[in-house]
């Protein structure tokens, strides 16, 4: 680069001073300090508080946090709604229990009914049989002496005729009168109708000694009749069997049902829907177990961990699973509920408190 | 309300980052206009203006890497001022005078401790080169540095143009990884839609290229920046940007210019860098604020929302960790976040690998831990920042000093030979 002599250093014309600007300053620079200190001292005690608090979370084995159960969250609605649906299962099963036992009584009633009538019609077929037996033969007999006997009548009809055209003979020769000829055509009608009368009477003769002597559709009749009794015994039988099983079925179920119920009797959700005076729960992790026991001292604390005073009592502790939000480091924590008995109301809405003892010993 | 307003703020800064970082990898690739159009053979005559403070034989390194330029010796020459320093800075620098005789060489020293930005105003009173060009003594340079800068004068409306700043220790640990990844991504990433529309919120001091009737219009602002009658020294980068910004003309960053900075390896180093960069953010955020109408009429939009909103993002970002403290503090240490820090970490890992073979990390990983940091910056940097606007503390460098040295206005000794 070509040598050049560098130009006199310019000077910054300065500022003719003012007397309030420097003051103005002056002041604004200590408030801004004084502030600025008292911001950092915060900060620090601030960073070192939430340190401690998170160390004393970590640590700590005695804290517990109240849970206050309204009827109206979701897991009390919905417990509310389980309850509800339990009982009315559980009274639809009683009902249908009693209609299957009703309808079981019925049907044992029916079968003995049943079971009564069969051995009559069994001894009536039986009768029937014997009489038929007996009568069979007797037709038979008598059915053929009815053969001979109309064979007899048949010969004697041959001669009507004659004694037909005689009637006509004496009518044309004046010997009878229209009236005599009228009488005695009327007696030949009814021979000839005697004799028709004697024919059928032999058929119905014979089908009588077939019913007698032969298994006919009146029989078969009666057998089917007596294959449905048998039939629908053994039907009533499945029946009640099948209402015997479903009604221990349903026993089993409403023990069950009641059971569980015994169980939902024993929980905070019951607890908080079954109303009455207030009842105050908290929530404690697996890792405070050991702390929890019925009759503990309860202890609740200023900013969490200090300056505590007892405020009551574990009464109860139940034994269904929960989870819940960490107070402080807000991560998805196990435990349990317990309900405790406090004798300052307040205290349920602590963020925290403390079981058996102290934390920091004051 | 309030509430709402953070989180619409926070996610507006969310949006511009996500909006900055994707339109710059779209522009990068396509669109011309994008990059200025430099002309080499535009050469005005440079200075090279070094301040030094403490830094020891690393400022003779510095002298020996700009002596190495490809850009005409006859048309630049180095100002090295020493800022009063308690070590053998001074001696380095009058070694490096006589043993690099290739170019023109000048030394001087302050007559008591001015700090950074005071300290380049009296340098500049011993140039009369065309272009300056601000470096920082613990960088080496590229030896197309110089040239690549002043090839970028040639659109008349360019005011400032920095320099790509590297990392010279990438790998002395997870602290200097962090770092690499950091710098690299805000020069080829973040800066380019700001190069886009030539207004660069901040051109690093590293190396920063100016004007010299601009730097000397600036100069008497440098010289008088206060706070509340406190003198302003640190942040002078981000200063000089600002006012070539509010005076009409552009800012670019080259990033074919090129040096490397030794960056914090500790923690302590780390912090104080960080909280001095941090009271510049809020300090320039102010500014702006204070001078609001006169940008949105003056800037492009885009500038004044990266100067608004930026600094205000980071300034939120103090509420956004309380606030998950205080909720749900086991979600920081999720796996969410950190899965998506280490991702970031591998692909940049590997574009680092593939174009800047120089600062290649050996274990992209450890990237995991700004998750950490962010933390720590966010919560406690802002904080203090806040609190100490008032504080003329460097931070680094700033052992064994006297501080009965420090004057207002130091001045420049006629020391230069």
């Amino acid at each position: 680069m070509a040598t050049q002599a560098p130009p006199a250093v310019k000077k910054v014309p300065e500022e003719k001073p003012s007397v309030i600007q420097p003051m103005i300053y002056k002041s604004v620079v200590t408030v801004y300090r004084i502030f600025a200190i008292f911001t950092l001292y915060l900060v620090l005690i601030g960073v070192l508080a939430y340190g401690f608090v998170m160390g004393f979370y970590a640590l700590s084995t005695s804290w517990a946090a109240p849970v206050i159960l309204s009827p109206a969250d979701d897991k009390s609605l919905d417990f509310t709604e389980k309850l509800v649906t339990s009982r009315q299962t559980l009274e639809d099963l009683n009902v249908d229990k009693k209609k299957l036992e009703d309808g079981i009584g019925e049907m044992n009633k029916h079968r003995a009914a049943l079971e009564a009538l069969e051995p009559e019609l069994r001894r009536a077929i039986t009768r029937e049989e014997q009489h038929n037996q007996a009568t069979g033969p007797q037709l038979l007999n008598l059915d053929k002496q009815k053969q001979a006997d109309i064979l007899k009548t048949q010969a004697v009809m041959a001669q009507v005729k004659e004694v037909e055209a005689a009637i006509d003979k004496d009518l044309a020769a004046g010997l009878i009168t229209k009236g005599d000829a009228a009488t005695q055509r009327a007696a030949l009608n009814q021979v000839q109708s005697a004799y028709t009368d004697s024919k059928i009477g032999e058929i119905l003769l014979t089908d009588n000694i077939l019913e007698k002597t032969t298994v006919d559709t009146k029989s078969l009749d009666v057998l089917d009749k007596q294959a449905e009794l048998i039939s629908e015994i053994a039907q009533l039988d499945i029946a009640i069997s099948v209402a015997q099983k479903q009604i221990y079925e349903e026993t089993k179920q409403i023990d069950r049902l009641k059971a569980a119920l015994n169980t939902a009797k024993q929980t905070p959700y019951y607890l908080s829907v079954s109303g009455g005076s207030a009842v105050n729960f908290a929530f404690v992790p697996y890792d405070n177990q050991t702390s929890a026991s019925i009759g503990a001292a309860v202890y609740d604390c200023y900013l969490n961990m200090v300056l505590c005073r007892k405020v009551g009592t574990v009464k109860q502790i139940f034994a269904g699973e929960e989870h819940a939000i960490h107070p402080i480091f807000r991560t998805d924590i196990r435990g349990f509920l317990i309900q405790m008995q406090l004798d300052h109301a307040e205290s349920a809405k602590s963020k925290t408190v403390f079981l058996n003892r102290k934390p920091l010993f004051f | 309300m309030a509430p709402v307003l953070v989180w619409l703020i926070l996610f507006l800064c969310l949006m511009i980052s996500l909006v900055k970082y994707t339109l710059a990898l779209i522009l990068k690739w396509s669109v011309p206009a994008a990059t200025v159009k430099k002309d080499y053979s535009f050469q005005p005559t440079v200075s090279v203006l070094m301040p030094c403070f403490n830094e020891g034989k690393t400022v003779y390194e510095t002298i020996e890497s700009i002596s190495k330029s490809n850009y005409p010796n006859d048309r630049f020459e180095v100002i090295a001022q020493d800022d009063c320093s308690v070590d053998d800075s001074y001696d380095w620098m009058l070694k490096a005078q006589r043993d690099f005789s290739n170019i023109q060489v000048r030394v001087g020293r302050n007559t008591a401790n001015s700090g950074k930005a005071r300290t380049v105003c009296n340098a500049l009173q011993h140039s009369v080169a065309e272009l300056m060009i601000s470096i920082d003594s613990d960088c080496i340079f590229h030896p197309d540095a110089i040239r690549e800068l002043a090839a970028c004068f040639s659109e008349p409306k360019i005011g400032s143009v920095g320099g790509r700043v590297g990392v010279r220790n990438p790998n002395d640990n997870a602290i200097t990884a962090i770092q690499t990844f950091i710098y690299y991504a805000a020069f080829q990433l973040y800066k380019v839609p700001e190069n886009w529309t030539r207004s660069v919120g901040c051109i690093s001091g590293c190396l920063f290229a100016i004007r010299r009737e601009l730097l000397l219009e600036i100069e008497p602002k440098i010289r008088s920046r206060h706070w509340f009658g406190i003198p302003v020294n640190q942040g002078e980068d981000r200063f000089l940007t600002h006012q070539t910004l509010l005076r009409g003309y552009g800012t670019y960053i080259n990033n074919d210019a090129l040096c490397w900075t030794t960056v914090p390896s500790t923690l302590p180093e780390l912090f104080k860098q960080q909280l001095r960069w941090k009271r510049s953010i809020i300090r320039d955020l102010f500014y702006t604020l204070r001078t609001l109408p006169q940008h949105v009429w003056t800037l492009h939009p885009n500038t004044v929302l990266t100067l608004v909103l930026t600094p205000l993002g980071a300034l939120l970002g103090l509420l956004v960790v309380l606030t998950m403290l205080s909720g749900n503090p086991m979600e920081l240490a999720g796996p969410g976040p950190l899965i998506g820090y280490l991702a970031i970490a591998a692909i940049l890992g590997w574009v680092i690998r593939k174009y800047s073979v120089r600062e290649t990390v050996n274990n992209p990983l450890a990237f995991g831990a700004y998750l950490a940091w962010s933390v720590v910056s966010s919560l406690f940097l802002t904080t203090l920042a806040l609190c100490t606007l008032d504080s003329r503390d460097w931070g680094t460098r700033t052992k064994e000093q006297n501080r009965e040295q420090e004057a207002t206005h130091g001045d420049a000794s006629a020391a230069s030979r």
